[in-house]
């Protein structure tokens, strides 16, 4: 892909997640932070499976990192829970197409394309969980004025 | 419920008691029930739990146990008190999850920094944010089906033909909760919605000017209603040791995916039987 496609995916990869933001009902001052973190995530996914190379879940894992440490930040700029941006923001990677693809093939008794579609699906998912877990365990000082909330 | 009873000089140790703890049932009502905003409207199960510990702490309540999950939650505070909230399903709003984490820093910010009453009323508040115009949610909905069309390799008239289909998906949906007087079944919503989608994408993709990649169009389209964000939620539950709750998200996630299929499925018996090359 060349470095416009790159600039195309990001701005529509924003527009994307902030569209989502809409409808999860997230307040307005969050939005273009909900669409900075979805477009950063998806990006380094593009990279990930690119030029890197990279399995699908594997460039998953690898996104969930950058995308999870700016929601991070957004939360704690914002002074908002960090569950606004990251669900937001992970939009755009999670296997939402895996899932259903997986169930078509169950309905339509493809038992092989079932098992691989779901291993996929589930490697995808488990990328992702385990990306934002390890972001979020980074122990950092505590924001002021909440000693006893560190995110998870 | 006034603050202070004027208390008859005759009953005054046991009227005092009495009041605290007639306090202590309203914090922890409160409690509980901001517990039961979070988890309602998408708040994640820990915390929720979290959260309402924080609470508990700031208003002093003493004995405060609680267990949370996905659809429910269980409250136990001073040795006789109990507390259970049935959280059947959820509706993403995360406005509301903003007002309450909101309400909980400011309870913790010290003591006295919040009366029971206030909270009470920021919590009533929080609760009734209102639904943003359905007429926004329809245009977010369409542009964010076209994008994940876009996203996923296609080009103008996937776009296009992504936008049509998700706004027939988001169309069935609007009608049918306005049909059934919002009450309609979440199975049938979906694979109502979905089949609609399908059966425009179909339609309008085999022939005319938006002819186009058929497939990426549905896809994108389906974005909008399948339960990736419940899905990858509930696998971190589970890394979260916290299986329960996982589990009943995954299969949540199963069943939604499970009736998209089943919609689509459909539309394209439909149109297999009309003869229109699928």
């Amino acid at each position: 892909m060349s470095v416009w496609q790159y600039i195309a995916h990001f701005i529509v990869a924003m527009a994307a997640t902030a569209c989502f933001a809409v409808t999860f009902q997230v307040p307005k001052r969050h939005y273009l932070a909900c669409g900075m973190t979805g477009a950063v995530g998806w990006l380094a996914y593009l990279l990930g499976t690119g030029p890197l190379g990279l399995s699908a879940p594997l460039a998953t894992l690898l996104a969930a990192l950058p995308l999870t440490a700016l929601a991070r930040l957004y939360a704690r700029r914002h002074k908002a829970p960090l569950t606004l941006f990251l669900v937001c923001g992970i939009f755009p990677l999670v296997p939402g197409a895996g899932i259903y693809y997986t169930a078509y093939a169950f309905l339509h008794g493809q038992s092989a394309e079932f098992a691989a579609r779901g291993a996929e699906t589930a490697k995808i998912a488990l990328a992702l969980a385990l990306g934002i877990a390890l972001v979020c365990g980074l122990p950092l000082p505590a924001p002021k004025g909440r000693p006893d909330q560190q995110p998870r | 419920m006034p603050d202070e009873l004027p208390a008859a000089p005759w009953a005054k140790p046991e009227s005092a008691l009495a009041q605290r703890q007639l306090r202590t049932h309203r914090a922890v009502e409160l409690i509980t029930d901001a517990g039961k905003t979070l988890l309602e409207n998408g708040g994640e199960v820990f915390r929720a739990q979290q959260t309402m510990e924080i609470m508990a702490r700031a208003l002093g309540v003493p004995g405060f146990h609680c267990y949370v999950i996905t659809n429910g939650i269980f409250v136990s505070a001073d040795g006789a008190l109990h507390e259970i909230r049935h959280v059947p399903s959820v509706s993403m709003h995360l406005a509301r999850v903003e007002a309450v984490n909101a309400l909980s820093r400011r309870l913790a910010a010290g003591p006295g920094a919040m009366t029971l009453e206030e909270a009470e009323a920021a919590l009533a508040a929080a609760a009734a944010l209102p639904d943003p115009d359905p007429r926004w949610q329809f245009l977010a909905g369409v542009g964010g089906a076209a994008g994940f069309a876009f996203l996923f390799g296609g080009a103008l008239p996937e776009m296009l033909l992504a936008a049509l289909a998700g706004a027939a998906e988001l169309g069935t949906r609007l009608l049918l909760a306005r049909l059934a007087h919002g009450r309609v079944s979440r199975l049938f919503a979906n694979v109502a919605a979905s089949a609609a989608g399908a059966l425009a994408a179909l339609l309008c993709g085999s022939f005319g000017p938006l002819a186009a990649n058929v497939d990426t169009a549905t896809i994108g389209a389906l974005m909008i209603l399948t339960p990736g964000v419940s899905l990858t939620m509930g696998v971190r539950d589970l890394v979260n040791a916290d299986y329960l709750s996982g589990t009943i998200r995954l299969f949540d996630a199963l069943l939604v995916a499970g009736s998209l299929a089943c919609g689509v499925a459909l539309a394209w018996l439909l149109m297999g039987q009309l003869g229109v090359p699928v």
